[in-house]
């Protein structure tokens, strides 16, 4: 969640209650707006009518007007005296009847005119500016005996007015004029509720000036400064602005009673506020306010509460979701009694919850657990033994056995991979039922690989613990009431001693192990110089290619000699590495990895490439030895290893008869059909074929019979101890009878003195080899040895004949 | 006396009048007087301006100087009448009935009379100071008989004529034959 984000999104209860008021809002706004334009279409399709209404209410009062001065001329007129006055030409009594009249009815100007409107008397002091007038009227009240106009005279609107006075017949006219004055205004204000304001210009060009309003003066004199020439549409309102508001106005122009041949000019302007008009009335305006107020917290509280409804649920699942996450499958769900989605919702999270919680156990069965033997597996074994590491206490040790079984592979392969199982499953029990003490830990690591944790114990311990072990394994496996034998390679290291931590015990037990299944003498307990699956060997192989590119690799021969003559017949080809910092490398400490990583093949074949030089060189020496070179396991495999031997010595010009190939008894084991049709070819080539190593597996003299073999390389471990070991000596004397039964030439190795070597010669052995007579030597050297042999040779002769 | 002795020679004077448009007048009157002499006169008598259905009846009256006229009110609501003529300014109060005492028209002129509270009546009486006057007919012709030779001043007038308008007046010579002459007003027609 960034910050960036707004509250409501952060919140379904926010957003529900933001969506509510916001549609409320718009809804109440639509309203508002919809009556707010309703009542001013409203407004400006009556207003019109309205403002004309006013002007025809303002003609009538200004009729209404009119006719109040022509009574009040008439009462004049027909009053007897002032007839009298008139026909006898009293001017005094004239005038002071006309200043009495006029002042009944309000008018500021009364006179009396002859009966051809002569100006008679008045009260007016300047009579002669009411003549324009009274020439327009004359006309009219001829006409009809009566006669009203508008005036305008210094700027001042006048009703005036004109009647006959009669005795009986017209003798004279009396002229009446008063001002329009506010009264005019307020009479309309109170009638119509319009205002009125008159204004009026005496020339055209002039500006307009306010006779009279009902208006503020401001708001007057801001209507009077529109721009009023124009001819208007007498029907339509007009709408200005004036301070700000807008105003409605009917415009009439008022026919002045005389010609206003200068443009003097008289307007009506009836108005009216289209605002005000317009403006919703307060009590509804208040009314909306307060609907709208009360509906925003009914619908805030409804929707908070349905928010509620909503997010506290959806907040418990959260919560149950962060718990399933935190690995807590035991708490049961809440909400699921509900019977809409929030329910189904929490019902699926249960479900969930329970196969999640299944599907743990099993993860954790199979993680910890080997599903074959029920046994604990590598990760568990590997968390008990770090878990023992850190509960021990000081002087404690912890001792891990590791075994893996020999040749489980054949078993799989004679007996099926059921059967292969079956014999998992009963050494596992094996183990459990015959090793383990309480606290201790029978976990199966890989395929045919086990390991067992003592707490608390040391390396004695340990390696009491192993041999118990092997003993059990001593009593065939019967499965399907048929009887297994197999034997298992057993390590043993502990910890302080071997390894700082877990990790590091488990491979120092398996190093031990490989070494004991290498040695195949019984378990092994770790030893730091036996490290081959050290962390060096990550480097190893780095170092291995490079060391064939830089020729640090030398081949070493060690004469093998004729045991009769005592003569050189042969030599076998070791491999050597000239390791630029780490010295002369033992081939212990490379080939055993080399075989692992398949990088043997290399080897295998640069030995063979550089004894085939070799041999030129020492066939030109006067040494046509044939050389003996070690094939690995890998190599048997390999089925093209006898075309590429083929090309490599055509290549170098070599018989294949100049070699002898030596296998190892282990390496037909592992896959013999597949070995055998190697070694087939290979002898069919014309290479000589040497087991080496004999005794130290478990090859059944039938097995034997069937390989393509020339020579037995009897194993130096039996060689060594012939002298004091009587068995050792027997075993030799008869693994001699038994290959010279079958033809075989044997060689003995490992001979270390001149006694074993006679007593070989004396049981017939053909062939020996040993530190005796030489060790591995550079190839330069052998031509020197050979002399120096020769020499030895007969001087032993020598001495041996002067003896006897 | 010269007049006398020219009786035998008396002529008849007949006047066509009509209105500027050549519309006979009816109801003109129209009197000779001598320009030189003074024809003696008499009052007449028995002279009635009537009012009836508030109108006077008639409403043009031609009396001699001197005759008394009396006002015989026939209507049943009052009349107040009067005149502010120069000729002969009077006033009969509201009255019903024939006031006591007729009213005597002792001056030449045309009086207006008029009625105070009703005031479409009105009526003319012209005093003339001339035996020889006439009224049109409904053609407009009128015709003043025995007229003696001699000079005299021919005066129209009609009611139809302004106020201030005392009609028209022209020489008019007699020799002893019948005159025929024409007169023409400037009536403002039918009175409102």
């Amino acid at each position: 969640m960034s910050p960036r984000t707004r509250w409501w999104q952060r919140s379904i209860g926010g957003r529900i209650v933001l969506i509510s008021l916001g549609l409320l809002l718009t809804v109440q706004l639509a309203s508002f707006v919809a009556l707010r334009s309703s009542l001013s279409e409203h407004a400006h399709r009556v207003l019109p009518n309205q403002l004309k209404a006013g002007e025809r209410v303002l003609q009538n009062l200004l009729d209404r007007r009119a006719q109040t001065l022509i009574s009040g001329a008439r009462l004049l007129a027909a009053d007897y005296g002032f007839r009298e006055a008139v026909s006898s030409n009293d001017t005094e009594t004239i005038v002071s009847v006309l200043a009495n009249h006029g002042a009944r009815i309000g008018a500021t100007e009364t006179a009396l005119l002859s009966g051809d409107f002569k100006l008679r008397a008045s009260t007016d002091d300047e009579p002669l500016s009411l003549l324009p007038l009274v020439e327009r009227l004359a006309a009219q009240a001829i006409d009809s005996g009566q006669a009203s106009a508008l005036a305008l005279r210094s700027g001042q609107p006048y009703q005036a007015v004109l009647v006959p006075v009669k005795a009986p017949v017209v003798v004279g006219w009396v002229l009446m004029a008063f001002p329009l004055d506010q009264q005019l205004a307020t009479d309309l204000k109170s009638l119509s509720g319009l205002d009125l304001t008159l204004i009026s210009r005496p020339a055209r060009r002039e500006p307009w000036s306010v006779n009279l309003t009902s208006l503020d003066a401001a708001r007057a004199a801001s209507l009077a400064g529109q721009s009023w020439n124009e001819p208007r549409d007498a029907a339509a309102m007009t709408s200005v602005a004036v301070l700000g508001e807008e105003i409605g106005v009917h415009d009439t122009m008022l026919r002045l009673g005389h010609e206003s041949d200068g443009g003097a000019s008289v307007r009506a302007l009836v108005s009216l506020s289209v605002d005000e008009a317009v403006r919703l009335p307060h009590d509804l305006l208040l009314a909306l306010i307060a609907i709208t107020l009360v509906a925003i917290v009914v619908f805030a509280l409804g929707s908070i509460f349905t928010a509620r409804r909503v997010t506290t649920p959806l907040r418990n699942l959260a919560d149950a979701a962060e718990r399933l996450g935190g690995g807590d499958y035991v708490t049961p769900m809440t909400g699921m009694q509900r019977h809409d989605e929030i329910g189904e919702l929490s019902q699926s999270f249960e479900r969930m919850r329970h196969s999640i919680a299944a599907d743990q156990a099993q993860i954790m069965k199979l993680a910890y657990w080997d599903p074959l033997t029920g046994l604990p597996n590598r990760a568990r074994f590997r968390d008990d033994v770090q878990h023992a590491i850190g509960q021990a206490r000081p002087g404690d040790a912890v001792v891990v056995v590791m075994l893996d079984l020999n040749r489980f592979k054949h078993v799989n392969d004679a007996l099926g991979y059921p059967m292969g199982d079956l014999l998992l499953v009963a050494v596992g029990e094996r183990l459990t039922r015959q090793v383990m003490r309480d606290g201790d830990v029978v976990a199966r690591l890989s395929g045919d690989e086990f390991a067992v944790l003592l707490r608390s114990g040391d390396a004695a311990l340990g390696l009491a613990v192993a041999e118990r072990i092997e003993e059990s394994f001593a009593a065939p496996f019967v499965l399907e009431e048929q009887p297994v034998d197999i034997g298992a390679a057993v390590g043993v290291a502990c910890w302080p001693l071997h390894a700082d931590d877990g990790d590091a015990l488990l491979n120092r037990a398996e190093v031990a192990m490989y070494a004991a299944k290498h040695r195949g003498n019984g378990a092994q307990l770790y030893d730091p110089s036996s490290e081959l699956a050290s962390a060096r060997t990550l480097s190893l192989m780095t170092e291995l290619r490079h060391a064939v590119d830089a020729c640090e690799l030398r081949l070493y021969l060690q004469p093998k000699l004729a045991l009769d003559t005592g003569q050189l017949i042969g030599a076998e080809a070791l491999l050597r590495w000239q390791h630029p910092e780490r010295g002369m490398v033992p081939p212990s400490h490379f080939i055993p990895f080399a075989e692992q990583t398949g990088f043997i093949h290399t080897l295998t074949l640069w030995v063979l490439e550089e004894a085939a030089r070799h041999w030129h060189v020492l066939n030109e020496e006067g040494m046509p030895l044939p050389l003996s070179i070690n094939l690995s396991t890998r190599d048997l495999l390999d089925q093209n290893l006898p075309q590429k031997f083929e090309a490599l010595l055509s290549r170098r010009k070599v018989a294949a008869s100049a070699f002898c190939l030596e296998i190892t008894e282990s390496a037909m084991m592992d896959e013999p059909q597949r070995a055998l049709a190697t070694l087939d070819r290979l002898s069919a080539m014309g290479f000589t074929l040497s087991i080496d190593d004999f005794g130290t597996g478990y090859s059944s003299l039938a097995y034997l019979k069937r390989l393509p073999v020339n020579e037995l390389k009897i194993d130096q471990s039996f060689v060594r101890n012939m002298q004091t070991d009587a068995d050792d000596a027997t075993i030799v004397r008869s693994t001699i009878d038994l290959a010279h039964n079958l033809g075989i030439t044997v060689v003995a190795e490992g001979v270390e003195n001149g006694q074993v070597w006679n007593m070989l010669r004396d049981l017939d052995c053909d062939h020996a080899q040993g530190f005796h007579m030489g060790r591995p030597m550079p190839v330069t050297e052998l031509s020197t040895w050979s002399t120096s042999w020769a020499s030895a040779r007969r001087a032993k002769a020598l001495d041996s004949a002067l003896l006897h | 006396m010269a007049l006398g002795g020219t009786c035998v020679h008396a002529a008849t004077v007949s006047v066509q009048v009509a209105d500027r448009g050549g519309k006979p007048l009816a109801e003109a009157v129209v009197m000779l007087v001598p320009v030189s002499a003074h024809l003696p006169v008499r009052p007449m008598g028995g002279v009635e301006i009537a009012q009836s259905h508030r109108q006077f009846s008639p409403r043009v009256t031609v009396v001699t100087v001197g005759t008394s006229v009396s006002f015989p009110n026939l209507d049943t609501v009052r009349h107040h009448v009067y005149s502010f003529s120069p000729v002969k300014s009077f006033e009969l109060k509201l009255y019903a009935g024939v006031p006591a005492t007729p009213v005597v028209f002792d001056k030449p002129g045309i009086a207006t009379l008029g009625c105070n509270i009703h005031d479409a009546m009105v009526a003319w009486v012209v005093v003339v100071d001339t035996p020889l006057f006439a009224r049109s007919g409904a053609g407009g012709k009128a015709e003043i008989d025995a007229v003696p030779a001699g000079d005299y001043e021919l005066r129209v007038w009609h009611s139809g004529l302004p106020e201030s308008n005392t009609g028209v007046s022209m020489p008019l010579t007699v020799a002893g034959a019948d005159v025929q002459t024409r007169a023409s007003l400037a009536t403002l027609g039918p009175r409102k």
